[in-house]
This record gives C-alpha cells, structure tokens and sequence, in this order.
C-alpha cells in the first residue's frame, strides 16, 4: 500500500459536506444519509474529470429512481425523458466535482462531465481515494473520488 | 413522516420555556425541518420519538435548542441598515467618541455571525487610523457562538450577499468552508446570552444590532428587551431593529430617528435602571429629535 | 431588464431562467461564450449576463475577457455562476472585470441579493 502515500486525498467529510450542500440547495428537504454499499449496479453514472496539479476524477452513481427524482427535481418538472436525465445529472457530478477539485491543489481543469447509463469506467492508474455509499429518498447513491496515483505505470504524468 | 401534535406542543412549550420563542401552531413543518437531522444522527426512528428524547436527556435538549433557534441570515442583510451604519450611525459616533477613539457595538441574537463580520467588514474599510471597535456579538446558542469564534462558513452561506470583492479580500478556503481573517475575528468578541433573562454584566453599547429576533417574543417579554436593551445602550447611542419590528408600542423607552429607508432608535433621557453616570451623560440630541 | 444565461447545462439555464423570472427580467439563452457573444452581436444587448465558468467552444472567462475588450458593452453586468471555487478563481474572474461571483450550488435568496448589491434589483424587482 505504499502507492497511496503518492495520493493526495480530500478528506471524506469534506466531500460528504459539499454533497451534501448540493443535495439541500437543489433537491429539496430530504438528506442524503450514510448507507450500505449498494446491492445493485447502478442505473446511471456520471464523472468529471479533473487535470493539472491535481489529476483525478469524481464519479456520482444513481439508481435509476435516484436519477429520475434529480432530474424531476432539478427541472422543476414532473416527467423527465433520458435526454433531461442526462443533463441534469451531469450539471450535479458537475457542482460536486467543481467543489472538490476546488479542495485539492490548484490550478486544475474541469472536464465537462460524462453520463451514462450503467457504471461509468475509471482509467488504470487511478485510485479510489474516497468513497460515501449514501441513500436518497430510500434510493442508493454513490460518490466516488479517484486520484491519480503517481507510483502506478502507465500514469498520465 | 409527520409530528403529532402532542409532540409538536411539548416541543413548543419546552423551546417558551427556554427560550421565551414562540413557534406557534402551523410551524410543525419548520419544527419537524429542523430535528429530523438530528433525530437520524440520534438513532430515533422518526421526530417524535426524538422529541421524547429530547424532553428527557439534557445534552439532547441542548441540541434540539440550538436547532430550534436559528434564523437564517446573509451577509449585509436587507443592506439598507449597512448603509445606516456607514452614512449615518457611524459618523456620529465618530465625532461623538473623538476622544475616546473607540467604538463599542452590539450584535445580539448573531446567531452564525455574519451580521458581526459584515459589521467588522465595514469597520475594516471606515474606522480612521488610531481608533478601535469592539463588536460583542451574542447569542442563546452555544454552539452558534463556537462557529461565530471559527469564523467559517459553507459554500451556500458564502453566496448570501457577500460582496465577491470582500470574499477574495477577507476570507481564504479551508476545506470545504471559507474561513474569515484573523484581523476581523479580533475584532468580535462572543457572549452567551438569553435576551428573554437577566443580561450578564455588559458594556455600554454606542450602536446596537438587534434585529429580526423581536418577533420570536409576545409583547411583554418585548417590551421588557427593549427596556434592558436601553439600559446598556448609552444615551446618544442608536439601536436598530428588523425592518418589519417597532417600537411604536414603547413610546416611552425610545424615539425613532428615519435614516433613508430604516429607522434608527435613539434612547430617551430618564429613568430606567441605567447606571447613573449613564443618565447623566445624556446629551440635547436624544431630545432635540422628539 | 434583460438577461442572457449562459451555461452548457440546460438544466442550470432552467433554473435560472425560473429565478430570473420571478425577478420580472426577460430572459435569453446561450450554450457556450461563442454563442453569447453572437447573441449579443444580433441584439437586443443584455443588461446583464449569467455566466458559467467551464462550457464547450469558448469558457466564461473568456467570454468576460472578450465582453470587456469591446467598449461599446460597458454597461452589461457580468455575473459568474459557477462551480469553479477557489479564491484563485475569484480573484482572476473579477480582474477580468466580472461584477459579481456566485458558486454552485446557491439558493434563488443569493441570486436575488447578488443582483440587490449590484442595483439590478429592488425590492423583488427590477430597479
């Protein structure tokens, strides 16, 4: 486990913390609580990537009810197709994973986020640094923050 | 989940009692808003079984308290009574202490602080070279008076009107939060106090804040706030209250003074269990209003 | 009052448009800075734009950038909206000559009271 000492991490807490601002400013009263690890793969995943002083990536995983429910609840709407999904919950991976790059080393870019249905793949050679397996209005949601990890080969720097 | 209402009128009487605030039938939402948190962080199965924790353990009451007392609140708050301050209030108080070179305020019921810091902030930009301030900012809550001390405040509370000038002037990130200066933090002093008791030995005051908290209170306990208030308030100093709160009922403890689109309240000279020097001091201008 | 949101993200338009409304501003919108600046070129000019930081084709900084060079755009208020954080990011928006900075995730209350420090809005309304 020598690789981690390579890792820079944000502190759990902080990330729960920021989450959890976004889950309160935009997705109304309900809190997004501690849970167990999901027992299904999820319905839908979405991840922003971050390059530069520090290269990581920040990963939201819904069920698809969690996701329906942010688009629903985001749009102000009470139906949402595939194609409001999608934005929706790329502009929240967007917010959280803004939040965060914004606690690690600067300066970094942003990526513009990527959605999918399903899990979303992490590229090798990074490591997950964080992970907050959470529920939503009874449903699983996942947030995941994986860091380059400097020690491994193949590394993007 | 829903309070019941036998749950909803202990809690009621339980933060009357504490407190002296109201939170009158058809605030369950609010009331059940602000435990539901902290009942999952205890375990309890849903609000009134928290509530009935609550009603039995001290430390829990404590919490249920402070949660049950929060306002919310934002930098500069409605601004007109922060261009008070810096158009009128304080340039009286700059002729009127020239020779004390120091300035004496009172944020009360400060709830997170912003309303001291925005006041520290002001401070920072008007305060002439040799002078000092004091802000004592106070608080019925403990634990609101640790994060006034820390200075920190979230992403969402950062955006409440702050000037981004005085963001990128004033405050640096730490974590997840933005954490105030050491200098403006110097600047405010914490206090615990329950408006609706007895006051704790305080200094006279030459600008009071004490705004949007009133209205938690039935009319006697006001009137009664309002009356203490004075009596730590010296006799050219100003106090300012919300913008939906008056003193209209209180004729005789304080005259109203407009200041653009505020109104100031300046006490009136006579007896009230000020100190003496205090009365004393009065000067023609707390009457020449009138 | 007229406003142009400018976010990648039709979902963030949506919910500023929404508090924009409220406000009583007319609303336009754009997906990326290119886009803006086209819409400015075709008219009516905004008095005000919301910014995002991070889009596709041209990012909201230089789109500032490009706002401010042009003089006959002086009196458009730029507003960032963004989920870029940091102090530095702060500091480099309004030296580009953003008026104003608000990070996501914020509430329709700190849209309002920006735009109250700015003298867009009184009292609920356009001033």
């Amino acid at each position: 486990m020598n690789a981690l000492h390579t890792v820079t991490t944000p502190e759990a807490e902080d990330v729960l913390a920021m989450a959890g601002e976004v889950w309160a400013t935009f997705l109304g009263e309900e809190p997004l609580l501690p849970a167990g690890p999901a027992e299904q793969a999820p319905g839908w995943s979405a991840a922003v990537t971050v390059t530069g002083a520090w290269p990581g990536m920040v990963v939201i995983e819904l069920s698809t009810a969690a996701a329906h429910a942010v688009a629903t609840r985001m749009l102000g709407t009470p139906q949402a197709d595939e194609a409001d999904t999608t934005d929706a919950v790329g502009e929240l991976v967007n917010i959280v994973g803004g939040n965060v790059k914004s606690l690690m080393p600067e300066p970094s870019v942003l990526s513009l986020p990527v959605v999918t249905t399903g899990r979303i793949a992490v590229p090798t050679g990074q490591v997950e640094v964080v992970r907050l397996d959470l529920e939503w209005l009874g449903e699983p949601v996942a947030l995941r923050v994986h860091a380059h990890d400097d020690s491994t080969e193949g590394g993007i720097r | 989940m829903t309070l019941s209402p036998s749950s909803f009128a202990a809690i009621a009487a339980l933060t009357r009692r504490e407190t002296a605030m109201l939170y009158e039938p058809g605030k369950e939402y609010l009331v059940e808003a602000r435990l539901l948190p902290l009942a999952r962080a205890a375990g309890c199965e849903d609000v009134d079984a928290y509530v009935a924790l609550v009603l039995r353990d001290r430390v829990h009451q404590q919490a249920a308290m402070d949660a049950l007392t929060i306002n919310e609140t934002s930098w500069f708050r409605d601004n007109a009574p922060y261009q008070a301050f810096t158009e009128v209030m304080l340039p009286a108080m700059l002729q009127a202490r020239a020779h004390t070179r120091q300035l004496t305020i009172w944020s009360a019921a400060c709830s997170s602080g912003q309303e001291a810091y925005s006041l520290a902030m002001l401070l920072d930009q008007h305060l002439p070279a040799g002078w000092s301030a004091r802000i004592v900012a106070t608080d019925i809550s403990t634990s609101m008076l640790e994060r006034v001390r820390t200075g920190r405040y979230s992403m969402v509370e950062m955006n409440r009107g702050l000037p981004a000038t005085l963001l990128v002037k004033h405050f640096t990130r730490v974590g997840s939060e933005w954490e105030i200066s050491a200098d403006l933090r110097s600047m405010v002093e914490t206090r615990h106090l329950n408006l609706a008791g007895p006051f704790p030995a305080l200094p006279t005051f030459d600008i009071v804040f004490l705004r949007n908290v009133l209205i938690y209170f039935d009319l006697d306990t006001k009137r009664d706030i309002l009356r203490r208030v004075r009596s730590v308030t010296s006799p050219d100093g100003y106090l300012l209250l919300g913008s939906t709160e008056t003193t209209l009922d209180m004729e005789t403890h304080w005259i109203r003074e407009p200041a653009g689109r505020v109104q100031l309240h300046r006490p009136i000279a006579g007896p009230t269990s000020a100190s003496a020097t205090a009365v004393a001091r009065a000067p023609q201008t707390a009457l020449t209003g009138a | 009052m007229h406003a142009l949101i400018i976010d990648d993200s039709r979902t963030m338009r949506i919910i500023l448009r929404r508090i924009l409304g409220d406000l009583g501003f007319t609303t336009a919108e754009a997906g990326d800075g290119q886009q803006a600046l086209d819409a400015i070129a075709a008219g009516p000019v905004p008095d005000l734009c919301l910014v995002d930081w991070n889009m596709p084709v041209m990012d909201g900084y230089t789109f500032v950038q490009r706002v401010r060079a042009n003089a006959e755009h002086r009196n458009i208020t730029l507003m960032m909206v963004t989920t870029e954080s940091s102090h530095g990011h702060v500091v480099k928006a309004l030296a580009a000559g953003a008026h104003e900075y608000v990070i996501k995730p914020f509430t329709p209350e700190a849209i309002t009271e920006k735009l109250e420090l700015l003298g867009l809005v009184r009292n609920g309304v356009p001033a």
